[in-house]
């Protein structure tokens, strides 16, 4: 009968054990049917441990074909309970011992010996059943041990402990491998990262109506880099105690690390980079070198710090914090080593501000001189082609010719195939929607890794300030064409329009050059200069580049505009960017209506006609002042209006009240 | 090659700057006394194409035309070091070599004479240039030579180059002392009238004013003349600037001239420089110390900076009809903005009242090669109503002599006045409708003014 127990708490019988129960009671005492029915509760416990400990240990995972359950987790969380279990199995042994030497001992010595794992397989049987039952795997069984540690029976705690210990041996390792190699070893998907190979990158370098509405959440989209590499966090395997920020973190290490390795350098030509420049393909080559030198001599220490966090007594949260920040620190600043110093980002940026931001203005002007006729049709299929040949042609007009950095930027005309339907007018439309002017896209080839910075957002917005800059110094640059001839003629009327035009232009194009882009391009440098990390260096881009979008009042800057969430592009909300267009259009007609007007009537007439709707627009600028004083693009336009209103003569004009001028004091 | 500028240089006057301002052009881009590049300077950071051209040889040559009647200038030009820089076929000397004789008619009837000539060597000289902006003419208009061949020029060029702008750097005479030509103030007259009538731009270089500056603010005894023209070749290097290096703005003459000159006939510029030093002084001085974007443009708002000197307008009538300033140095941009609204606020600069007006600031950049004793300097361009009174003492110092008919048979010698002296009146009506259109721009009636003698 004692054997009979023994077997059962051996976990010898388990077919037979359900039938013999009945007969148990023959043999025992009274007392004795109760201890073995309890007896026979704890091999029960036993045996379903036993039970998942086959089911999800090593040998298991090699013959079993069901990968439901299986995983490095859950091996290592078998082999915690093993290692768990072996201490009531010595017990037992011990028992049996005793047992043969005594046959006096009872039923209840027995119960005496392994009563004490009653509780501990309690809890270990919980814990499977809540993951059988939640069908847990990976992380979230850390996550799940790690809520059972704490508990006031020491023996069970201690258990716990060890089993997590186990586990977390797996997810340490997995970390260390993802923090310093970059490599996932995940066989099963129980990492919280994860590797996405359906994401494709979608190319849209056109510039896409956003719909972010407010400024800071400009600031955050134009930082927000996809280092497109497919990793990403699988929010569900994330263990409770690592919060979100740390996990991005870790995330962003890794990511990092991996872009090291795709060096194109180190590469063999590989054409697929060039033309999406996605990394996908994955190359071996450049990992090995590369990894070397972003840790130098530091890679023992962080491995060792890594591996000491497998000691459950260390691993708390903000030791797991501590150093992941250390080595991201490492990381970021290898980072801008690599971006800064091979390649060259300062002198980048300002090769972005030469030519995106027509920094170059008499490259551009050659470029006008060139291209104007051909950017005021409708673009052709041979657009894109003439249009660079002209570039290069300007190019060689400013001697920038030889130079390097004239190579990485190219023009693309996109065609644009003619509207081919009968209404006549919406031809009109389209024509003029899709002239050089409003679809000119300047392409840039960076190094590197630039593309963390220069990302296809980025680019399409630099490319809606180049677009703006373009036209504001094309009108310009018709007005001063113009000045000669309005110079030899005698209408005082003329010149006087003409005077304001140009007066209007001539500021406008200062306020973006000298108050916006000069300004905010020597706020990055400062910052650029500063810094160096890298993470702070591209939160610095993102706001030179929000800044000077909303201060061009190319995005509206108010967070509270409820009507802006719609799809609609933001410039197109922003009525001082209408008013701006209006003006633009209206110096534009009035170029071309030198050519069209004979006799001095008809001129006196256009005159009037433009004058009128000068004083118009100009009259909507200063009221606009009036109703955006209290938004930030109310500022600017201050700013602007302050150029434009100097001598106080435009605010005369409109008969406006002092109260604007006033205004004007930002 | 866009927006070339061509230089003609006449008269011992002209040829005299025109020498300074290529002297401080070579030196600012790296350019060795015989238009080698130097070793030091590198290629593609400026642009030295718009003054100069690249021959076979690498070697750099200015476009510049050189013209006198006289040789002595233009000979010590060609025995210093910088004689092998310019282009020989451009250098034309009169073959007698006998000069204007400070004279006006004579300087004007030889250059009628030698007209196919000199424009053989100005269309060569705008043949070789690929796109052609306008020229610069350095003259003075007291002399013989720079007044009065460089006013037959000046109305020919309009005739022949239609399209491109004409710009002239014209140094009024020395008023406070007296002068060696006594027939001063009537060559004056008649090249304002051409000024007026067929140049686009006129930088006024008062020689009363550099003299004062230079004793006043360089605290030079008695002045030189080469003390004087490094003056204004400061000015034309700096009022250049923009053309001549990388900028986002004013990257022709059209841009820097049109917004500064509104209305056809109102375009006599004023300049303003500071700080200035002069070259002994530059261990000895105290240092300019406030060197701020906001300091640098309230300083060339004050008259003692101003390079014209203009009598002192007690009734405050004047005012600027446009000003633009070009600041080199290391800036930071954002005071700009800071420093405008600091001048309109104090209300340091009256403008019209008929029209809009600013104060544009173009930033550029300075020469690598020069060293620089100040952080910043700025170069004012001013359009103000007020000068006027320089031309008004012209017209005076001219009334003065016509009255007692002095000194007319030289004039009546040369076949342009041999007739009647018409020409006289003519000239003396054109500048005194441009003092009373001066001084019509500054009241707010100007949008209706019309020269008086059109109001028949």
């Amino acid at each position: 009968m004692i054997h009979d127990a023994l077997l059962i708490l051996w976990d010898c019988s388990n077919s037979t054990k359900t039938k013999n129960e009945n007969d148990i009671t023959v043999y025992a005492n009274e007392g004795d049917a109760v201890i073995f029915a309890r007896i026979n509760e704890i091999s029960k416990s036993h045996h379903k441990i036993q039970r998942f400990i086959e089911a999800t240990g090593f040998r298991a995972r090699k013959s079993n074909a069901d990968l439901k359950m299986c995983g490095l987790y859950s091996q290592a969380l078998s082999e915690g309970f093993s290692e768990v279990v072996q201490s009531y199995k010595k017990t037992l042994m011990d028992v049996e011992a005793l047992v043969l030497g005594n046959h006096n001992y009872t039923l209840s010595f027995v119960y005496s010996y392994v009563e004490k794992y009653r509780g501990l397989f309690n809890m270990l049987n919980k814990i499977i059943s809540s993951i059988e039952q939640r069908r847990l795997i990976g992380c979230q069984i850390l996550s799940l041990l790690h809520q059972y540690i704490l508990n006031g029976n020491v023996r069970v705690h201690e258990a716990v402990v060890r089993i997590f210990s186990c586990t977390n041996k797996v997810f340490v390792n997995q970390l260390c491998t993802w923090l310093l190699y970059g490599e996932l070893k995940d066989p099963y998907h129980e990492f919280f990262i994860l590797h996405n190979q359906s994401a494709e990158s979608s190319e849209t370098f056109l510039s896409s109506p956003s719909t972010t509405n407010c400024e800071r959440s400009l600031v955050s989209t134009l930082q927000d880099v996809t280092l497109e590499c497919g990793y990403v966090l699988n929010p569900n395997m994330i263990p409770y105690y690592v919060p979100l920020s740390l996990a991005q973190e870790i995330l962003f290490i890794g990511k990092t690390i991996i872009l090291f390795g795709f060096d194109p350098k180190k590469m063999k030509k590989n054409s697929s980079f060039v033309a999406s420049r996605t990394l996908l393909p994955l190359q071996k080559c450049g990992v090995d070198s590369r990894r070397f030198t972003i840790w130098e001599d530091k890679e023992a220490e962080f491995h060792e710090k890594l591996q000491k966090l497998k000691n459950p007594e260390v691993f708390e949260v903000c030791n797991l914090r501590g150093v992941i920040r250390e080595i991201k620190e490492c990381v970021t600043k290898h980072l801008w080593t690599v971006a800064v110093e091979e390649a060259q980002l300062i002198h980048e940026l300002r090769l972005m501000k030469d030519f995106y931001l027509l920094g170059r203005g008499e490259l551009f002007l050659e470029l006008l001189r060139l291209t104007a006729h051909m950017l005021d049709r409708p673009t052709a299929r041979t657009s894109t082609r003439d249009m660079n040949h002209a570039f290069q042609l300007a190019a060689r007009a400013v001697f920038l010719s030889n130079s390097a950095d004239i190579e990485k930027f190219s023009f693309e005309l996109p065609y644009i195939k003619p509207n081919l339907s009968t209404n006549t007018s919406i031809e009109e439309d389209s024509s003029t929607v899709s002239d050089g002017w409003s679809s000119i896209i300047l392409k840039y080839d960076f190094k590197w890794p630039l593309h963390l910075l220069f990302t296809p957002e980025v680019l399409a917005r630099y490319n809606d300030m180049f677009r703006l800059l373009l036209r504001i110094k094309k009108t310009q640059h018709d007005l001063h064409a113009l000045w000669k001839t309005y110079k030899q003629s005698t209408s005082f009327s003329m010149c006087q329009l003409h005077n304001k035009l140009m007066f209007l232009m001539d500021n406008l194009q200062h306020y973006m050059q000298a108050d916006v882009l000069e300004t905010n391009f020597s706020r990055l440098m400062d910052a650029v200069y500063r810094t160096n990390d890298f993470e702070k260096l591209k939160k610095a881009h993102a706001t030179f580049l929000a800044d000077i979008l909303s201060q061009s009042f190319l995005t509206v800057t108010s967070s509270r505009d409820s009507d802006c969430s719609s799809d609609i592009a933001d410039a197109l909300n922003n009525p001082v960017f209408c008013n701006i267009m209006e003006l633009l259009k209206l110096c534009h007609s009035f170029c071309s209506m030198n050519n069209s007007v004979a006799d001095r009537e008809a001129e006196d007439y256009y005159i009037r006609g433009y004058s009128d709707r000068f004083n118009k627009l100009v009259k909507q600028l200063m009221q606009l002042l009036v109703s955006l004083r209290d938004r930030p693009c109310g500022v600017y336009l201050a700013r602007l209006l302050m150029r434009l209103d100097y001598n106080r003569w435009l605010s005369g004009e409109a008969q406006l009240t002092q109260s604007v001028t006033n205004m004007l004091r930002y | 090659m866009p927006s070339e500028m061509i230089t003609l240089q006449l008269g011992q006057c002209g040829n005299q700057i025109g020498f300074e301002f290529w002297k401080q052009l070579c030196i600012e881009h790296g350019i060795s006394p015989e238009g080698i590049l130097e070793e030091y300077a590198s290629a593609g950071s400026d642009r030295k194409d718009v003054f100069f051209y690249q021959a076979d040889d690498d070697h750099y040559i200015p476009r510049a035309v050189l013209l006198d009647l006289e040789p002595r200038v233009i000979h010590t030009i060609m025995n210093s070091p910088y004689a092998k820089l310019y282009n020989p076929e451009n250098v034309y000397l009169s073959k007698h070599g006998g000069g204007a004789g400070n004279n006006w008619a004579s300087g004007y009837a030889q250059g009628e004479k030698l007209n196919e000539e000199v424009f053989d060597i100005i269309n060569r000289e705008a043949d070789g240039s690929d796109n052609l902006e306008g020229f610069v003419l350095c003259h003075s208009i007291a002399g013989g030579t720079g007044s009065g061949m460089g006013s037959y020029i000046l109305e020919h060029l309009s005739d022949r180059f239609p399209k491109k702008l004409v710009q002239t750097y014209s140094v009024f005479p020395n008023l406070d002392e007296i002068s060696d030509v006594v027939v001063q103030p009537y060559n004056s007259l008649l090249t304002l009238k051409r000024l007026t009538e067929s140049a686009d731009c006129v930088m006024v270089l008062d020689n009363t004013a550099l003299n004062r500056i230079a004793s006043d603010r360089l605290h030079i005894q008695n002045p030189s003349f080469a003390q004087i023209n490094t003056l204004v070749s400061t000015i034309m290097s700096a009022s250049t600037a923009t053309l001549r290096y990388p900028s986002y703005m004013n990257n022709d003459l059209i841009s820097l001239v049109a917004p500064l000159i509104p209305t056809p006939r109102l375009h006599f510029l004023m300049t303003g420089y500071t700080p200035l030093t002069a070259d002994h002084e530059l261990n000895t001085a105290p240092k300019i110390r406030k060197t701020t974007v906001l300091d640098v443009m309230q300083r060339l708002l004050q008259p003692k900076n101003m390079m014209v000197s203009l009598s002192p307008d007690r009734t405050n009538q004047h005012c600027y009809i446009s000003i633009l300033n070009i600041i080199q140095g290391e800036v930071d941009p954002s005071q700009v903005h800071k420093s405008l609204q600091r001048i309109r606020e104090r209300k340091l600069a009256a403008f019209i009242p008929w029209g809009p007006a600013s104060i544009q600031v173009a930033l550029s950049r300075r020469s690598p090669y020069v060293h620089a004793s100040h952080k910043v300097s700025g170069l004012l361009l001013a359009n103000h109503t007020n000068i006027s009174s320089l031309f008004d003492r012209c017209l005076q110092q001219f009334d003065k002599l016509r009255k007692r008919e002095a000194f007319l048979e030289v004039f009546r010698k040369e076949p342009m006045f041999k007739e009647s002296l018409e020409e006289f009146d003519e000239s003396r009506g054109v500048v005194d409708d441009l003092v009373q259109e001066y001084q019509a721009a500054a009241t707010p009636d100007y949008v209706h003014w019309n020269p008086e003698s059109s109001q028949i």
